[in-house]
């Protein structure tokens, strides 16, 4: 018994997934969520596995299985065999259909036209408001051989030349290159390429190969998102980008928020396999990037990160676990140039990774790097800047003081938490207008069928579903005469777009309403709070940046007729897209940067939202469109609902 | 040396507004009443800015209460059934300045009684008594829904004051009031921003500001009253410094809340004094209490408690 129970456990079945037709061997009783991830398969999950975010639909071909049951399926899907992968478990071989909903194909969330105004933000670089002195860089130094009257040693001849072209006071060098250093010299007639890299004050001598190769030298940028990881590989002689890459971060299948996934981390002691996961997807990424220009790794000598506090913490396996608890702290902020390797990070070998400085647990350096962008640190004026991720954040400054907070906006406007919400890609339905005669006008990221709505798509569903009277004030339906109006499974719901004959029916549900409005009060309590505690007014305002992976394209009057953005001139209002890679990449090329960046993090002053009184009142009010004090948005309040 | 003027002024105030219609009025009651008016905080400005008398709405059940402790039940032992008499003994008898017919009855956990029942009470209670009505549904958002619209076609053209409305439940009475003529009592959960928000709601459908009425939410006395006291008294400043979505007089349930109070019921308490006695007085505690903060009409059901209420109306409002 005991023994036909063991063999029973390490039967091994085979699950096949279509349509890629990977396969993977797995023991009875795995659940299809661990095996799909296992076999590198991407199913959305917002809850990490929990069973009650009903994202990881798939459906069962072939195979005997076993389900718990959920209210998340309608009779149809359960009679059509559709499962949650993460409450199934594998009884036999199975053949499993994941339906194009999932489907993740990196390519598809490359935004060419942000590429496009990133390269041009790091043109500050160019254009010498940060001087270009990249924090590593490939020199060419000839130095004349050792005579009988110069007999200064190797070493330091080539410390005097490296002095002759930079500007280096302190300088050290590895034992390695040390002692392969004086063969190396008289191989190649005292010609070589040093790759010197900046680690504070100190100048290390990284790398000498023999000839000249100084405009081989390459960089990767990359912001560290909760839920995209963006990268931009630069070339570090010519200051340009050469190409971008961006993927999901793979980390999601342990919860779609941090903090969830340090929850997971400390309860299956799984920091290892967390710093592996978004390793493993920034490795992927820079072989991307390097095969498709042909570049060869040790060409990369330096990678760069922007991101919040705590995937920082899981890159570099620094314990993260103090950012969910009191007293919220971080374990570094300022974190020390390292070799890349020792974070297991596929560039040259000897390569520098870098972390732009972050404020605190929960204000993280893609925020430095956004305030960094748009410079509003040396303006006279005051600017707003918000970044709408999986949190919200906000900075409110000039020149001689900034304020941040950070709302739990949730992801909503990153698409997650909405029924068909997506990130922006193929298929998503990035704008939507809605027409005098009531018809829909869609605007759909690679002119395919739609998949689904991103943020700059939600925001425009949101608005224009508000200025035609389609929701209240509170978000709630009007159910007067909306032919596009049906009672779903979960309530009211309204159609975006039809069926057709590859798509299934696009609708946005009252829950999504409320998740967004939800969002948006939490952008605009936190907005309230700073303003209100530094005594800012409207009309003090110079400017308002948001940022944000919203998509290619945003209409920023949308973002002030929901409530999210204060009631400013339009024309002070500006998208400015991913800052967090842009900054990166502006600190990547200038030492400078690189020291505004720590003064910039140094000097922000935190205000906590949690513990503030004010906030949840400033939330309350919030929560209504655009806002429950109508005289803050005095462009909106033409807007009558239709009874 | 002359004693400064240091009266705080304000620039706006509480809406004025007149409950009933009479018979040039194009109705058939035979009084109305004015609330509203006050451009200060109680107590605060002159006599001229006091404003309007604060009112009493008696409260009429539409069906016999069950749950009413005897020290209450006692004065209307004979009239529990026709909620006509029992107007006609509030309004002569107590000197209710209107009365609030509560349709308890039609609540699906209670009588769940129908529309044509809530109907012919209304019709009933107009014409026993000449006083302008309050008419209040049941809570149930759904039987609301489908009573209320009837009721207050009922009452057409009689200038009731008909609720409540809240954010979740606001479109078909709010419509039906209009159309009637009637004045609407929105609803919040002692939730200052919430309040305004269905004001805007209402208003957004149409609902003319000035014939609005709002409803707080009521703590009694020992049960929050705290709260109910400091949210009134925030919409009083609202209106006085010129918010015109949160100028409306404002009504308070002290009846039903303060009975709910087991130091108002509870018979079985020796140490607690006679339960003849402590009931009205926890239901006078709680109404005397929210008069200071600024309320404009108080739903009350003890007709000593009434009494002394008025009593204390009369002395302050003269």
């Amino acid at each position: 018994m005991e023994e036909s129970k063991k063999k029973k456990k390490k039967k091994k079945f085979t699950v096949r997934f279509e349509p890629s037709g990977l396969k993977i061997k797995v023991p009875a009783g795995t659940v299809l969520l661990e095996a799909a991830h296992k076999t590198g398969i991407y199913l959305s999950s917002i809850c990490g596995g929990d069973g009650y975010c009903g994202k990881c639909k798939v459906i069962i071909n072939e195979g005997q299985f076993k389900s718990k049951p959920t209210a998340l399926l309608t009779p149809d899907e359960t009679r059509e065999n559709v499962v949650l992968a993460c409450q199934t478990k594998i009884l036999s071989d199975m053949t499993i259909t994941v339906p194009k909903s999932h489907t993740l194909e990196t390519s598809q969330i490359l935004m060419d036209t942000d590429a496009q105004r990133f390269s041009e933000l790091a043109g500050e670089v160019r254009e010498g408001i940060f001087e270009f002195d990249p924090l590593v860089r490939k020199i060419f130094v000839e130095m004349s051989p050792p005579t009988v009257h110069d007999h200064t040693a190797d070493h330091e001849r080539l410390y005097l030349a490296i002095r002759e072209q930079i500007d280096a006071p302190i300088m050290q060098t590895g034992f390695r290159v040390l002692q392969k250093l004086p063969k190396l010299l008289q191989s190649c007639d005292y010609k070589v390429t040093v790759t010197i890299g900046r680690r504070g004050e100190t100048t290390e001598v990284i790398e000498v190969e023999a000839g000249n190769h100084h405009e081989r030298n390459f960089a990767v940028a990359v912001d560290l998102g909760t839920t995209t990881v963006v990268a931009h590989l630069t070339d570090l002689t010519k200051v340009a980008t050469i190409d971008t890459e961006a993927t999901y971060n793979s980390q999601i299948n342990f919860g779609e928020d941090y903090i969830r996934r340090i929850i997971y981390a400390e309860e299956n002691d799984a920091f290892d396999e967390m710093q592996n996961r978004i390793v493993h997807d920034v490795n992927n990424l820079i072989v991307t990037l390097a095969t498709r220009q042909k570049i060869d790794l040790q060409e990369i000598t330096t990678v760069i990160f922007a991101g919040n506090t705590a995937m920082i913490h899981f890159l570099l396996n620094l314990d993260p676990t103090r950012i969910r608890r009191e007293p919220y702290i971080a374990s570094a902020g300022f974190v020390p140039p390292i070799r890349a390797a020792e974070a297991g990070i596929q560039i040259n070998k000897r390569g520098l990774l870098y972390c732009l400085p972050s404020v605190a647990a929960y204000v993280g350096s893609d925020i430095v790097a956004g305030v960094l962008t748009t410079r509003i640190f040396t303006k006279k004026g005051i600017s707003l800047f918000a970044d709408i991720g999986t949190n919200g954040e906000v900075v409110l400054g000039n020149q001689d003081w900034l304020v941040c907070a950070s709302s739990s906006a949730g992801p909503a406007f990153e698409g997650s938490g909405v029924k068909h919400g997506m990130r922006a890609g193929a298929g998503a339905i990035e704008k939507l207008t809605i027409l005098d005669d009531g018809s829909f006008e869609l605007k759909i990221i690679g002119n395919t069928h739609p998949v689904g709505i991103c943020g700059s798509g939600l925001l425009d569903t949101l608005a224009e579903l508000f200025i035609n009277g389609i929701i209240d004030r509170t978000g709630r339906f009007n159910p007067n005469g909306q032919p596009r109006l049906t009672e779903g499974d979960e309530g009211w719901q309204f159609q975006i777009a039809p069926a057709g004959n590859e798509h299934q029916e696009i609708v946005i549900t009252q829950a999504d309403i409320n998740n967004l409005v939800r969002s948006k009060a939490g952008v605009f309590a936190a907005i309230r709070v700073l303003m209100e505690s530094t005594q800012t007014k409207l009309e003090d305002l110079d400017a308002v940046y948001l940022a944000g992976g919203f998509g290619n394209f945003l209409n920023v009057r949308q973002a002030v007729t929901i409530g999210m953005l204060p009631d400013v001139p339009l024309e002070k209002i500006q998208f400015v897209g991913n800052t967090s890679i842009a900054g990166a990449k502006t600190v990547m090329l200038s030492r400078k940067a690189l020291k505004a960046a720590e003064k910039i993090a140094k000097s922000m002053t935190y205000f906590d939202l949690m513990s503030h009184q004010g906030y949840m009142e400033e939330f309350t009010k919030a929560n209504f469109l655009p806002h429950t004090d109508l005289s803050l948005f005095p462009s909106v309040k033409s807007v009558k609902c239709k009874t | 040396m002359p004693v400064p003027e240091v009266a705080e002024r304000f620039t706006g105030s509480v809406n004025r507004l007149t409950l009933g219609a009479t018979k040039d009025d194009g109705g058939t009651r035979t009084s109305t009443v004015t609330v509203g008016g006050a451009r200060n905080v109680v107590y605060g400005g002159s006599a001229a800015d006091t404003g309007e008398k604060a009112v009493i709405a008696m409260d009429v059940l539409d069906s016999k209460p069950e749950d009413w402790p005897d020290v209450l039940l006692e004065p209307y032992k004979n009239v529990l059934d026709s909620p006509g008499d029992w107007a006609k003994m509030c309004v002569e008898e107590f000197g209710a300045d209107l009365i609030c017919v509560k349709f308890d009855g039609i609540h699906p956990d209670k009588n769940d009684k129908d529309a044509a029942h809530a109907v012919k009470v209304t019709e009933e209670v107009l014409k026993a008594v000449g006083v302008p009505l309050v008419l209040w549904g049941c809570g149930y958002d759904e039987k609301d829904n489908q009573v209320m619209p009837k009721v207050s076609g009922a009452a057409k053209g009689e200038k009731c004051l008909i609720g409540t409305v809240t954010e979740d439940n606001y479109k078909s009475l709010t419509a039906i009031a209009v159309a009637d003529g009637h004045y609407l009592i929105t609803h919040a959960p002692l939730d200052i921003n919430i309040a305004k928000q269905i004001n805007i709601l209402a208003s957004d459908m149409g609902f003319p500001l000035e014939r609005i009425v709002t409803f707080q939410a009521t703590g009694a006395l020992g049960y929050g009253i705290e709260y109910a006291y400091s949210i009134q008294e925030r919409q009083r400043i609202a209106a006085l410094t010129g918010d015109k979505m949160m100028a409306m007089p404002v009504i308070c349930d002290v009846g039903y809340e303060s009975w709910r109070a087991k130091e108002a019921k509870l018979t079985d308490a020796p140490g607690w004094g006679d339960p003849a006695d402590r009931g009205p007085t926890w239901e006078t505690a709680t109404a005397i209490c929210l008069l200071q903060a600024g309320v404009d009409i108080i739903r009350m059901r003890h007709p000593r408690a009434v009494a002394t209420v008025k009593n204390f109306i009369n002395k302050v409002w003269t």
